[in-house]
């Protein structure tokens, strides 16, 4: 048994860790985060020179990595960081379903590599459905055989700069049927497609999309018509696993904060972490944050195992809901005041952690899926 | 990452599973599966089986009659007898006091005690809370004055698991009362049957009888039997609670009374349906299965690196904490599953000369009753909160 990373692995962490430390300013982050675009152009081009989508991606699409243990690796040293830009939309979520696509939507992903396109996946639909299989946007056949996409998608980070599309839709079935579903790869120029953007409370902006009879030709759709629900699915299960490492990384740079706070912050003469009452809770939060690093190793163990990814997945979900919104609120109430303000880094950290719980179903939705599998 | 046992791991699991097989006896096991106490006579036969096998002692040394497993083979067995439902081994012998005397103790000590732990001549109980002194061990006061080749013991125990069964305690006593309270402990061994030890049963809010109190009264105890040198007993005491805290993660017993939950549930009917399909019930039960899943990761983790060489510290107290805590879960969802069953107590119901009306399910025979003598689990061996001053002071240095 050995639950050490392969020395490659550390490597890998250990050179991303340092280089967000130094190079990835947490005020400059700030900014970028809650700018109009969302996230730092300046910063996503030097991490992916640094070679951090390339480890992202398979080998046989140009990158060099792509298994879980590199994506939760990378995205635990990503959370560590509070990055913001679009690693999880662009290298994850649109680079698994276009590797299960054509040739000319597998060069798309070697065209991520070199910074020429921006793909977004497309997918969710109503603020409150998690499930994966819910598409109610249309995919409907004209007498020329050609296709035409209707309907909306809602909350798509990072879509307003995206250069394509990856819509989900289907052309038979009910809305939560895994079968009918379809994903179609388009530009984002293309005629009928409307964007409205906001600003988030996390940082990065998410966008309502409405597609209203837009073009698409047969050679656009990734997979077979229909037959696409596999490819949704096993990219969102990866996003997932990626955004729990993410927290996983978050929940550890809180736990530094937090402790670096309670031994210099002093009242009644003594550092609080002197006191009984602060100490409980601190031990607490580490003996949870361990349960939640263990329930991450036991999806990324079982990640390739087609019975068990699933209900793993869920488990690991769940826990991270869990407990990531009880290391948010416990850090906060720690650091009394000083968790308020925005000029601190803990309140960053602790949005996203928060936010993490509402991305590709909540605790909630996890444990009724868990209880389901 | 490897989380793999090795071949011979595996092989070690199969002889495990297969002797566990052959050896435990029908009854006690479903006494254990439905939580129900075994008495001192099938803790006696079964170990008896396990020492001609050679397995009542595995983590010692050869030369005592051990057979020298590593954490991940003790890990293996203790887990294959979770699983199977076999009692488990007495530890105040050869799992507390045996690595003091293999440490500390003296040669002709340890050729004296370690064999007759083993034969189970010896029934050993652990003399060390006192009323006054629980969490705040160091400050105890049953003391030990020496008197030419003796000391003379008086004072109080209590808590003393099994003192009813015992013929031997290890105490903690008080040998000095100057500088720090911990610097004047002594580690001694007392036999039970000496003139001035007086044993009254402390019944529990179950009705249960596994402590006691300890009385003793100018009670002539021989100066060999002190262990190591006078004054240093809490150094020794610390040793053996780090032993203690050890393999309570307790995931396969864990594991085994969910699937007895499971049973439970899917036989019992709310608003006409199996419990089991009940929203709430099946919510409650799956966070517990989530935790516990978690949790043999977290042990398995802590294992691994104990394997490969680093001490274990702290995180024993991480794996006492969440094992005890989830048990106790575990305990609750069965009480509340029973319904009004659960009003039964009838701990007696499947051993034998139990006269009374069938039990029905077993597991309500003891299932509430269980559940309070449970409570003891987050409070004994050191708190849940002193398990958090633990964590504190030495993995977040506050």
């Amino acid at each position: 048994m050995d639950f050490k990373p392969s020395p490659e692995r550390q490597i890998l962490f250990d050179t991303l860790k340092k280089y967000f430390e130094n190079e990835y300013s947490l005020s400059d982050r700030n900014i970028a985060a809650h700018s109009d675009l969302g996230y730092s152009k300046k910063a996503w081009e030097a991490m992916r020179d640094l070679g951090i989508l390339e480890s992202l991606i398979d080998p046989e699409l140009d990158g060099f990595g792509g298994t879980a243990l590199d994506i939760s690796t990378v995205f635990e040293a990503l959370g560590r960081g509070l990055v913001v830009e679009p690693f999880l939309e662009v290298g994850i979520l649109a680079a698994k379903v276009l590797s299960k696509g054509n040739d000319v939507q597998k060069s798309l992903v070697k065209k991520i590599l070199k910074n020429e396109c921006l793909p977004i996946l497309a997918h969710s639909e109503t603020d409150t459905e998690y499930s994966k299989s819910f598409v109610e946007t249309k995919l409907s056949v004209e007498a020329d055989g050609s296709y035409k996409i209707s309907g909306s998608k809602r909350m798509i980070k990072h879509a307003a700069e995206a250069t394509h599309f990856l819509v989900s839709c289907r052309n038979t079935g009910d809305a939560s049927s895994e079968e009918g579903i379809s994903i179609a790869c388009i530009p984002t120029d293309r005629e009928g497609i409307k964007i409205d953007s906001f600003a988030t409370i996390d940082g990065g902006r998410v966008s309502d999309l409405t597609f209203t009879s837009v073009s698409i030709s047969s050679e656009e759709l990734v997979g077979e018509l229909g037959m696409s629900y596999s490819i949704v699915s096993h990219a969102i299960d990866t996003g997932i696993l990626a955004i729990c490492s993410e927290a996983l990384g978050i929940m550890e740079r809180i736990k530094e904060l937090t402790l670096e706070y309670l031994k210099t912050r002093k009242q009644f003469g003594v550092p609080i972490g002197k006191f009984q009452a602060i100490q409980h809770r601190m031990a607490q939060l580490l003996v949870e944050i361990e349960q939640a690093r263990s329930s991450v190793i036991n999806a990324t163990i079982y990640f390739d195992d087609e019975t068990e990814r699933e209900k793993t997945i869920s488990a690991a979900k769940f826990s991270i809901g869990k407990i990531g919104t009880l290391v948010a609120e416990e850090s906060i109430q720690l650091h009394g005041g000083m968790g308020m303000t925005w000029e601190y880094d803990l309140g960053h950290y602790a949005k996203r952690l928060v936010l993490i719980d509402h991305e590709f179903g909540d605790e909630d939705f996890h444990l009724q899926k868990y209880i389901s599998l | 990452m490897d989380l793999n046992f090795t071949k011979e791991q595996e092989n070690f699991q199969i002889e495990v599973r297969s002797f566990l097989n052959d050896n435990l006896e029908p009854q006690v096991v479903e006494k254990v599966k439905n939580g129900i106490p075994i008495t001192k006579e099938d803790s006696e036969r079964w170990h008896k089986k396990l020492n001609e096998k050679g397995w009542l002692a595995g983590t010692w040394p050869k030369q005592y009659g051990g057979q020298e497993w590593d954490v991940v083979e003790k890990f293996i067995f203790e887990e294959e007898c979770g699983s199977a439902g076999a009692p488990r081994i007495v530890p105040f012998g050869v799992g507390m006091l045996a690595p003091v005397l293999m440490k500390f103790g003296s040669q002709e000590q340890r050729d004296y005690w370690l064999p007759r732990m083993l034969t189970g001549e010896d029934w050993w109980c652990q003399g060390y809370s006192e009323p006054g002194s629980g969490s705040d061990l160091a400050s105890l006061k049953t003391s030990a004055v020496r008197d030419g080749d003796h000391y003379i013991v008086n004072g109080q125990k209590t808590w003393t698991t099994f003192a009813q069964h015992a013929n031997m305690i290890f105490c903690l006593v008080r040998t000095s009362n100057e500088g720090k309270p911990q610097e004047g402990i002594s580690f001694i061994l007392i036999d039970m049957n000496s003139p001035g030890i007086e044993v009254r049963p402390i019944i529990t809010l179950d009705g249960s009888h596994e402590v006691n109190e300890i009385f003793f009264s100018d009670v002539k105890v021989p100066a060999k039997n002190l262990v190591g040198e006078e004054n240093k007993g809490w150094t020794y005491a610390k040793y053996l609670l780090t032993h203690e805290r050890t393999g309570n993660a307790n995931v396969a017993v864990s594991k085994r009374k969910i699937q007895k939950l499971k049973k439970l549930a899917d036989d019992a009917k709310k608003n006409e349906q199996p419990l089991s399909n009940d929203p709430m019930f099946a919510s409650r039960l799956a966070q517990i299965e989530i935790d516990l899943q978690n949790l043999e990761i977290t042990n398995l983790r802590t294992l691994a690196s104990v394997e490969n060489g680093e001490a274990p510290g702290a995180e024993s107290s991480i794996i006492k904490i969440l094992g005890s805590e989830i048990e106790q879960d575990i305990d609750n969802l069965t009480r509340k599953s029973l319904g009004k069953r659960a009003f039964v107590n009838e701990p007696d119901a499947l051993s034998a000369g139990y006269n009374g009306a069938e039990v029905f399910p077993k597991a309500a025979a003891y299932a509430s009753g269980k559940y309070f003598n449970h409570r003891k689990k987050s409070i004994y061996a050191g708190s849940n909160e002193i398990q958090k001053n633990i964590i504190s002071k030495l993995m977040l240095n506050l």
